[in-house]
């Protein structure tokens, strides 16, 4: 008897479990993204995740509607707050125009205070906000931020911004989203990152912020009251924070979530043979791998504070650089780890930029006898029988190190491993959790390591070559020339006139081989087929994600 | 008694002090800066300087430590680095959640493992005892990880009756109470499964063995003589007595429990302390760990306190000997 009541219970409950959706819910008119994390704050001054800006992007009102025209290849901006803007006094002040319908969440309009409010915390040093870069070129009093000289409001509706001088990122640095100044006047600056308005932001864009359960999940509501442009058509979107891949990916194939990045490439072919209810998106590449060479003795440069500058014993010599990068077969990698996926890199000039590219020069091809006369050439042999090549007493012998955790660098570190030791290098494989290993580069504490890098959507080299002490110059590489052209670059009228620079700090860069350039990756999004009008691209997944619909185009919010 | 847990919850409290004073040193004497990952490619190169300066890490380390103290003493746990959040909010937001996961994986552990424990002892010898403790020997085995993806891969990829992930499904805050709780519970069926299942293969043996025991005492004889049934004979006599070794056990696996939870928490998306307190360490998020150490450290030295209070109400001769 009890057999049969258990048995009866069981059934019942299998019976009973339904993960599936019920028709006519709140699924078919909502979607479910999934996160790899969560965002540390709702405020665009002070957050620092790129998820917390793709969410604030949704809520907040954008200065433009931005795109990256890939034809043009280079960012494209529209009227969003900002209805028209004009550049005057040789193009050092920039004057825009904002829509007067604009309102925040509560009712109140947006306005030009708004934007002088926020502009004046993200250069304000108490704040620390991660963006005071947007403001270094307009007007500094003593080295430091001035407010009063920098932006000059005429009215509710007009401001004028003044730069110390005209350069391409002009508008780019423009576009950071305002922050109701009524709400955050008398946030104490310090602390502004943990002010608990963060966590309870006014919308005015297309989606206001319904609940936010931390580690959880983020949702989203269409915000009837938006202008920029319309409401979000999705009446909700659920972003469930997911950390573990597996898991994620389980749950796209489930249907459980309809969107989810990144795909891994393995990942990537299973899928496109086996769900035909998914569709992938590829971006193209911004993200590269390298393998950085110290070009400088860092012990020595830190020793001396800094004063004394000597080529490093191993990696100091162009030749050893050039004969490295033949030596290393980066196709097999490619191949082995992304495919179709990824592309071999000649320097960290994206893809992207076409009109930036130098196309005559062409990648490192995989040559074991030209790294050997390299070699020869720059001194090194192996003068006394043991297999590993030597000068000068030194031994060719140093250690590789990666973030622990990562099995694609991990592989590239083992086949850098074997293919070095054809040439008689010996290499030693180290791997450091993520966080030491980045700390570890940045304190330029290495040798070799294997790194990645995110070029941004406006061509900057300066932070990455230049000058030695910069925290992304993680080579320890400087070239006379290459400042000068970034000098140049940094300070066109337009863009485009930057190609000659960039062409030619291609070729320096391509001829030195600070580092070895191994490929790009490009990102892989799965999408559910049943959401419409997506239009996933370099700015970000959820760009458009006011536009996205589910299933039969007619099915969207109404108000 | 009542002296007993003064006395204890005493010790107690100089215990959970040191062990936040050891890691308070542990975590600032480890390699890898907090500020390093919260500073992207594109950000100010100034931001990480200032970010060291606004959260205090440009000071000495004693100064640090006075700060701490100074601050712990008015019970404030300070602001996580990495969630922007006041530490005891992020610890109201998770501990719950981490509390439901364990508190059902312990009832499934205990429940399976004594039930287990004592059909083994029963049918001591049998073909069904043999294969029924090679079976929770290999699911003792398994590594959690492993088992998760497994069951995910099964039950919610490929089957479709259970979720993968979460704590409640994405729309759930449309439910009535009665839907969502059901929801919740059918969320919980494989990390509390994953997390109690293997566990329970040790409570087994050690009731099994601690059965076995207990059934050689001349007590037993006596109540078999007496013509007393066998389960009687189980329930009535030798369970109570076999459950003492039990009870220390449980105890001293609550740590591992707790431990077991950051791995199935970060498998199925479980928003508990296991998880937050791996990102904690990973991200150096100096003020969470030491809240996440508080929390943990209270739990299992007070699950050791109510152990040994439970084991003092189970066996008389523990009251005795302290009267003694």
């Amino acid at each position: 008897m009890a057999h049969r009541l258990l048995a009866a219970v069981l059934i019942l409950g299998l019976l009973s479990f339904n993960c599936g959706k019920k028709s006519g819910d709140i699924s078919d008119v909502s979607a479910v993204v999934a996160l790899t994390g969560d965002v540390d704050n709702f405020n665009p001054v002070v957050a620092t995740s790129s998820i917390s800006s793709e969410v604030n992007s949704m809520i907040y009102p954008m200065m433009f509607d931005v795109s990256f025209d890939l034809r043009l290849s280079q960012l494209v901006y529209k009227p969003g707050l900002v209805k028209s803007w004009t550049f005057l006094n040789d193009g050092k002040d920039v004057r825009l125009a904002i829509r007067n319908d604009v309102r925040w969440q509560d009712g109140t309009p947006v306005t030009t205070r708004d934007i002088r409010f926020t502009y004046e915390l993200v250069g304000d040093p108490l704040v620390a906000s991660p963006r005071s870069n947007y403001v270094e070129n307009m007007i500094l009093t003593d080295g430091k931020f001035d407010p009063n000289k920098s932006m000059t409001v005429e009215s509710d509706t007009v401001i004028i911004f003044h730069f110390s001088h005209k350069y391409p990122q002009q508008l780019y640095h423009l576009n950071l989203s305002p922050i109701p100044e009524h709400v955050f006047r008398n946030a104490d600056r310090m602390s502004l990152a943990t002010y608990p308005a963060n966590n309870r932001p006014l919308s005015a864009g297309p989606f206001k912020l319904e609940r936010w359960t931390r580690n959880t999940e983020i949702v989203l509501s269409s915000n009837p009251m938006c202008v920029l442009p319309f409401p979000a058509k999705l009446q909700q979107v659920v972003m469930r924070i997911i950390p573990e891949p597996t898991t994620r990916l389980a749950e796209l194939k489930s249907g459980t979530v309809d969107v989810m990045w990144p795909v891994y490439p393995e990942d990537a072919k299973v899928i496109q043979q086996s769900n035909t209810d998914i569709r992938l998106e590829i971006l193209p590449p911004r993200s590269y791998e390298y393998i950085g060479w110290a070009n400088i003795d860092f012990d020595e440069w830190r020793k001396s504070g800094g004063k004394v500058v000597r080529p490093h014993r191993l990696f100091g010599d162009k030749r050893v650089r050039q004969a490295l990068t033949y030596a290393i077969n980066r196709a097999q990698i490619l191949e082995a780890k992304l495919g179709i996926y990824g592309e071999l890199a000649i320097s960290d000039f994206s893809p992207v930029f076409r009109w930036a590219l130098n196309t005559d020069l062409l990648p490192y091809s995989y040559d074991v006898e030209r790294a050997r006369q390299l070699l020869r050439a720059a001194g090194w042999f192996d003068t006394d029988g043991d297999g590993i090549l030597d000068k000068d007493g030194v031994r060719f012998e140093f250690t590789l190190n990666y973030n622990a955790g990562n099995l694609r660098r991990e592989y590239v570190a083992t086949v850098v491993q074997e293919n070095l030791k054809q040439l008689g290098i010996k290499v030693n494989i180290s791997s450091s959790e993520a966080n030491v290993h980045k700390q570890n580069i940045d304190q330029k504490k290495y040798d070799a390591f294997v790194a990645g890098f995110s070029v941004g959507l406006a061509i900057d080299p300066s932070s990455r070559w230049g000058d030695i002490h910069n925290t992304f110059n993680s080579t320890g590489f400087t070239h006379p020339r290459i400042n000068e052209l970034i000098k140049l670059g940094m300070n066109v009228s337009d863009e485009k006139d930057a190609a000659k620079y960039w062409k030619e700090m291609q070729e320096i860069l391509h001829e030195e081989q600070p580092c070895t350039f191994m490929y790009w990756i490009k990102d892989i999004i799965g999408v559910n087929r049943r959401i419409k009008s997506t239009n996933v691209n370099i700015l970000g997944v959820l760009d458009n994600m006011w536009e996205w619909k589910i299933g039969d185009p007619n099915t969207y919010a109404t108000f | 008694m009542l002296r007993f847990i003064l006395r204890r919850l005493g010790v107690a409290a100089l215990l959970i002090f040191g062990l936040l004073t050891l890691t308070f040193f542990i975590i600032r004497l480890a390699p890898g800066d907090p500020v390093t990952l919260y500073v992207q490619d594109d950000f100010d190169p100034n931001f990480a300087e200032h970010l060291k300066t606004s959260l205090g890490l440009n000071q000495p380390l004693h100064v640090q430590y006075v700060t701490w103290i100074k601050s712990m003493a008015f019970g404030e746990l300070g602001t996580s680095f990495s969630k922007r959040a006041p530490v005891l909010d992020v610890l109201l937001d998770t501990f719950p959640n981490t509390l439901l996961l364990t508190v059902c994986a312990y009832i499934v552990n205990l429940t399976l493992g004594l039930l287990i424990g004592i059909l083994s002892a029963m049918y001591k010898g049998s073909r069904m005892e043999r294969w029924s403790g090679n079976v929770w020997l290999f699911l003792y085995g398994l590594p959690e990880f492993w088992l998760g993806i497994m069951l995910i891969l099964l039950f919610a990829q490929t089957l479709g009756i259970l979720p993968a992930s979460g704590m409640h499904s994405p729309f759930a805050f449309s439910y009535s109470p009665l839907e969502y709780a059901w929801d919740v519970v059918q969320h919980l069926v494989l990390p509390v499964f994953v997390l109690g299942i293997s566990s329970a293969a040790a409570v087994a043996r050690y009731m099994r063995a601690s059965i076995l025991d207990v059934m050689d005492r001349e007590y037993i004889r006596t109540a078999r003589a007496k013509g007393l049934g066998e389960w009687r004979i189980m329930w009535k006599h030798a369970f109570r007595n076999a459950l003492l070794p039990i009870i220390t056990l449980v105890g001293l696996s609550f740590p591992f429990l707790l431990g077991g939870a950051v791995v199935v928490e970060s498998v199925f998306g479980w928003p508990g302390m296991g998880k937050l307190t791996v990102d904690a360490i990973f991200t150096r998020d100096y003020p969470l760990i030491i809240g996440c150490t508080l929390v943990a450290g209270t739990m299992v030295i007070f699950g050791n306190i109510i152990a040994d209070v439970l084991c003092a109400i189970a066996d008389p001769r523990i009251k005795i000997q302290e009267k003694q």
